[in-house]
This record gives structure tokens, sequence and C-alpha cells, in this order.
């Protein structure tokens, strides 16, 4: 039976983490809300980027990153995590995707490696996996786009040389405040998007643009673009995600230590009733040995 | 007269206003944008923006490369990054450059992997946009 200063002492040590649990709670609602107004920010650029692509590239289909090969002799994952754990299952499920899509893809002639991005991912697969890692990176307190320059530009110029064959992106797709899924994302070769999906009525009619240098040369520069703001907005929604399912994941927490005070302050009233019971059947008994 | 420029970043819209005209760095030569200009798309590469409001003063800023996209009486430039002169911070951009410009020298003499190379030289031309920008706002 613990006394009642053990249970006084445990109510208070939960009493503490609570006041973490909720603190932490509340600087990732804050951080959510910076992070979704990012990704709004972001969307602008995105749109416009896909509609000029639309405007410079409907039909061409000879651009260097456009190229399928018949072969994959080495396929390049990149995985975003994020940095810091205390996020429910967040990390887990993209290393698990992780681990599924080497599992699939590695045959005889695919080599598989991982381009990580993220200090979770990164501490994960530096242990003894047998996957192979060839760069890994921490995602930093805030995305910016010159960091997923940085990361796209290493993944062109080795797709460029023939290194690697194919590049996907695993990482959590920001549904909700309270849903992230594990989602792929074919990143090269580049699917150029098709005009004419959203293509409003009129638009067609229009006259052609005078595109200087040329349509070639444009296009050289255009698309490493759109792929850097393909793994822009990846980037942006691990943000999200993670101060997303660290909300949830503190919210639950907080939610266990009320409940762990209350039945423990329950504990500890009925310890202290039973203390003065007891000694009052003493005072009593003794009283009664006295008459 | 109304020519409305819209400079879009990843970051957001970074400037969005009805200007006299504008005179962009393209990758083929500097032009300018008045007003009913024929439909036009064309690369940008890093270096200063003019911007001429329609009171007659003039505004600057600086672009890294991207993409600029005419059409009627709009102006979309699609860029990385944009900056307004006034936002630009000189001492930190000129020993920015300082130090590019250092940096790429030993580069250079130890002939580096070109991707490091051109990772410097970026850097260095970025800040000598802003240079260049925070220069003729100011001069």
């Amino acid at each position: 039976m613990p006394t009642l200063s053990d249970i006084k002492r445990r109510i208070v040590s939960i009493q503490s983490t609570q006041k973490i649990t909720s603190a932490m709670k509340m600087v990732s609602a804050a951080k959510l809300r910076r992070a979704q107004e990012a990704i709004e920010a972001a969307r602008p650029y995105a749109q416009r980027m896909r509609e000029t692509l639309e405007e410079v590239g409907g039909g061409e289909t000879n651009h260097p990153l456009f190229e399928q090969r018949e072969e994959k002799a080495r396929v390049e994952v990149v995985v975003i995590t994020s940095d810091r754990g205390l996020a429910g299952a967040y990390n887990g499920q993209i290393i698990k995707a992780t681990e599924a899509f080497v599992a699939e893809r590695r045959t005889g002639a695919t080599k598989v490696s991982l381009t990580i991005v993220g200090k979770k991912a990164a501490d994960y697969f530096k242990g003894p996996r047998g996957i192979e890692v060839s760069s890994a990176r921490p995602v930093g307190p805030n995305v910016n786009y010159l960091e997923a320059k940085q990361v796209a530009g290493g993944l062109i110029s080795r797709f460029e040389s023939g290194e690697v064959d194919e590049v996907v992106i695993i990482h959590n797709e920001f549904v909700s405040a309270i849903a992230q899924n594990a989602k792929i994302v074919p990143l090269l070769p580049f699917v150029p998007p098709v005009a004419g999906d959203d293509a409003e009525e009129g638009t067609e009619a229009q006259a052609p643009y005078e595109i200087e240098p040329n349509p070639e040369r444009l296009l050289t520069s255009l698309v490493p673009k759109a792929v850097e703001v393909e793994l822009f907005r990846a980037l942006l929604e691990n943000q999200a995600g993670e101060h997303a399912a660290r909300m949830t994941a503190m919210e639950n927490a907080t939610k266990n230590t009320e409940e762990l005070i209350e039945k423990l302050t329950l504990e500890y009233n009925r310890a202290r009733q039973a203390a003065i019971t007891s000694e009052l059947v003493e005072i009593i008994t003794g009283a009664q040995a006295l008459e | 007269m109304p020519l409305d420029l819209i400079v879009v970043t990843p970051q957001g819209e970074a400037f969005a206003e009805t200007v006299e005209q504008v005179v962009l760095p393209g990758s083929e030569g500097d032009f300018g944008v008045l007003e009913s200009h024929e439909k036009f798309l064309t690369a940008l590469k890093p270096g200063p923006v003019e911007i001429i409001l329609p009171d007659g003063s003039s505004e600057w800023a600086a672009i890294s490369d991207g993409f600029a996209e005419v059409s009627g009486s709009q102006v979309v430039v699609l860029v990385d990054e944009c900056f307004k002169a006034h936002e630009i911070d000189l001492e930190h951009a000129q020993h920015t450059r300082a130090e590019a410009e250092r940096e790429l020298a030993e580069l250079l003499a130890q002939s580096a992997s070109e991707e490091a190379r051109v990772e410097v030289e970026t850097t260095l031309v970025r800040a000598s946009a802003m240079i260049e920008a925070h220069g003729r706002h100011h001069g």
C-alpha cells in the first residue's frame, strides 16, 4: 500500500508532465497554422508554373527529364520525415512505407538507394538495414525554397547523367489536421502536365505566345523548376503534417495525464480517509479501555 | 496605361500592383513592357528590375532567375526570390558577395566539382543583383 506522500509525489510529477504536453500542443498548433499558410502561399506559384509549362511544353516530349527508361538499374527514393519525434506514428508510417517500397522494387537488376530529408529517417536507416543511403540531411526549422532547389538539383544531375533512372518521393500527405497519409509520388522522369484537362472554353482560340529564346531552351530551364516546386511542395506538406501529428499526439497525452491524475487523486483521498478512520478507531478503543 | 504586374515566388505573392512600365532582365537582354505588349514568354536571368509607378517614380527590386509571361495588360513574373530595394541589407549583400568571390577563386584553383561551383556562382550572382538594385534605388 503506497503511503500518502508517495501518491502525492506521483500526482505532482504527472502534473508537470501535463504542463509540458499541453505547452507542446499549443506550440504545435501555432506552428501548424504557419505551415498551412506557407502551403497556401506556395500554391499560386505552383499553379502558374504548371500553366506556363502547359503553354510551352504542349506536345514537346523529348526533354531529357521526360525520358522513360525501359531498364531501371537504380531507383532513388527521397524519404521525407521530421527531425524530431513525439509526433505519434508520423515518422513510423513513412519508414514502414519506405521499407515496403524498397522490398517491392529491389529485384535482381534494380538497386534502390535513399536520399533522406529529416533526422528521424536518417537515424533509422543509418543502422544496418541493408539499404543504401546516398545522402541525408535534416529538414531544419523552416522549409525554404533554396534547400528544395539544392536537393532537386542533385537529383536532376544524377538523372541526367544516367546514374539514376527513376526518382520517387515518399512523404506524408497533409490531408487534414488529424489525417496524414504516407504517399508515394513519382518525381523523375517528369510527367509534363497535359493542357486541356482543366482548360477553360475559348482559351485555345487565343493567340499563341511569342517565346524567347525558343521553346526548347525555355523548357530546359522550366522543367527543373517544376521538379523543384514538386519537391518544395512535399517538404511543405511534411512540415505541416509534422506539426499536426504532434498536436494530436500531445492532445492525447494531455488527456491521458488528466485521467491519471483523477485516478491518483481518488486513491489519495481513499488513503487519507483510511488513515483518519484508523486513527479514530485507535482513539475510541483507547477511550473504551479507560472506562 | 494600366499594366498589372504580379511577381509570384514560392513564398507567396511578392508584388501585385498596377504600374506604368516594367523593365526586366530577360535571358536575351533587358526588355521593357508597356501596356498592350504582344503576348510574350521568356526566361529571366538574375538581376535588377525597374518598376515605373503610375506617378512616374520608379522602384527597384532584385530577382533571381525565372520566367515572365506577358499577356495584354498583365505581366506575371515567376521567380525563386524577389527583394525590393528598400528591403535589401546592403552590408550583408556586399559581405556575401565578397565571401562568394573568394570561395569561387578557391574552387577554381582546386578544380572542384561543377556542382559546388554552380552553387557559389548562384550566390554570387544573387548578391550582385541585390547590390545593383540597391545602388540604382539610392543613386
